[in-house]
């Protein structure tokens, strides 16, 4: 009888402690996700993590920052002003949308309680068009990245600071689902986001340098050499899962939504420095 | 009297033959038909195992492309393998068909057994709390 008492107390235990293990808070995420990389690159400044792989590899930055001397985003920056700025068929413009514009990227994503999702600010461009009587934009390739680009110019500096609100707890359940779909091993080379930008990051894949999850959110939408354009963060999620042969979900759909929630909130404190360029 | 009893009995036995005749004559039709019949049935499903098999294949191989969707765990080729499959069943090419609906069907098994090994994983082992 006491064998029993005592082994059901030992699975009890052991039980909490595996439940505890895993019902971490994010805050204690977002300690242990800045703390991996403060260990793996201690020569690392914070800050730096927003230059993505370029904080990593000298060799990468020394192109990289040739290239930021005459930045390839800058003519969609002033695409994206003019967009701005051109009133819509109603004749109101983005500002009605959104009044603090166009310094606005640091408040995206967000938890939208009245909507029950998050919202990113492609999502919120295109809800403002569609409010007044606009076609809405395509998320991954095309004038959204003008626009972005423009936003993510104003915003530069700004920090990113995304807030999971405790009175829902449906915002809780969003960031978790984008935490679990960040470590979900996916597609035929059963690899997850994590395995490759933070269990691997600085390593090498081919001959190129894997770039640290930290900053990953901070500098879209990027002009990408690959793409000869400026592309949206969920057209490189959607790369990101076809390279690992997964199939990719819908731009700015629930997934990648809570996905952009998860990762953003883990770059939380780092500067904004949106438009980027990467190789 | 005699010559009308032999005319009456001649024609009883023409009578007799020509009923036995259409006897065997409606025998033999009936028997050409079942056997045409048989035959026809037979037949369809001979020149169509391999086709009736590659479409039963391409079948199950959407049924679990779907059910790995169903726990987002769908791989990126999985749809293509079935849509070619279905192509190459069109073109006539069943053991094409039937390569690429097997690998698709493996595919699909493969991403659902893949989201439920990781249905309840937490956070890697190194990042430390």
């Amino acid at each position: 009888m006491k064998k029993i008492i005592q082994s059901l107390a030992l699975l009890a235990l052991s039980g909490s402690i595996a439940i505890s293990a895993q019902a971490t808070t994010p805050e204690e995420d977002l300690a242990a996700f800045q703390n991996f990389f403060k260990n793996r690159f201690p020569g690392v400044p914070m800050e730096e993590y927003t230059n993505g792989v370029y904080s990593i590899d000298p060799i990468g930055r020394e192109n990289w920052e040739a290239i930021e001397e005459f930045p390839p985003y800058e003519p969609f920056i002033d695409e994206g002003q003019s967009m701005w700025e051109t009133p819509f068929a109603n004749g109101k413009t983005y500002k009605d949308c959104f009044p603090d514009g166009p310094s606005i990227k640091g408040k995206f994503p967000y938890w939208d309680k009245q909507q029950g999702m998050v919202i990113t600010l492609p999502l919120a461009i295109n809800q403002c068009r569609e409010a007044n009587g606009e076609k809405p934009l395509k998320y991954k390739k095309g004038p959204i990245n003008n626009i972005l680009s423009y936003i993510a110019y104003e915003s530069r500096g700004q920090a990113t600071n995304v807030v999971v609100p405790e009175d829902d707890p449906k915002a809780l359940e969003a960031y978790e689902a984008g935490k679990k779909f960040y470590y979900t091993r996916r597609g035929q080379l059963n690899f997850s986001c994590a395995n490759c930008h933070l269990q691997n990051a600085g390593m090498k894949i081919r001959s190129d340098i894997l770039s640290p999850a930290l900053g990953h959110t901070t500098h879209f939408p990027v002009y990408r050499s690959k793409w000869g354009t400026v592309g949206t963060l969920h057209r490189r999620f959607t790369g990101c899962n076809k390279q690992v042969r997964a199939k990719p979900f819908k731009a700015h759909g629930e997934q990648y939504r809570n996905l952009e929630y998860f990762l953003t909130y883990m770059s939380n404190g780092l500067p904004l420095n949106g438009p980027g360029a990467r190789k | 009297m005699i010559s009308n009893l032999m005319k009456a009995k001649n024609r009883e036995f023409f009578r007799m033959q020509i009923k036995s005749m259409l006897k065997i004559v409606s025998l033999a039709l009936l028997l050409g038909f079942g056997l045409a019949t048989q035959a026809e049935q037979t037949a369809a499903p001979a020149a169509d195992p391999k086709i009736a098999k590659a479409q039963q294949m391409i079948d199950d191989a959407d049924k679990a492309r779907k059910k790995a969707a169903s726990v987002e765990s769908e791989w990126r080729d999985t749809g293509k393998m079935i849509k070619m499959a279905k192509e190459a069943l069109k073109k006539g090419d069943s053991v094409k068909a039937m390569q690429l609906a097997a690998k698709a069907h493996k595919q699909g098994v493969l991403g659902y057994q893949q989201a439920m090994a990781q249905k309840d994983q937490g956070t890697p082992s190194y990042l430390k709390y």
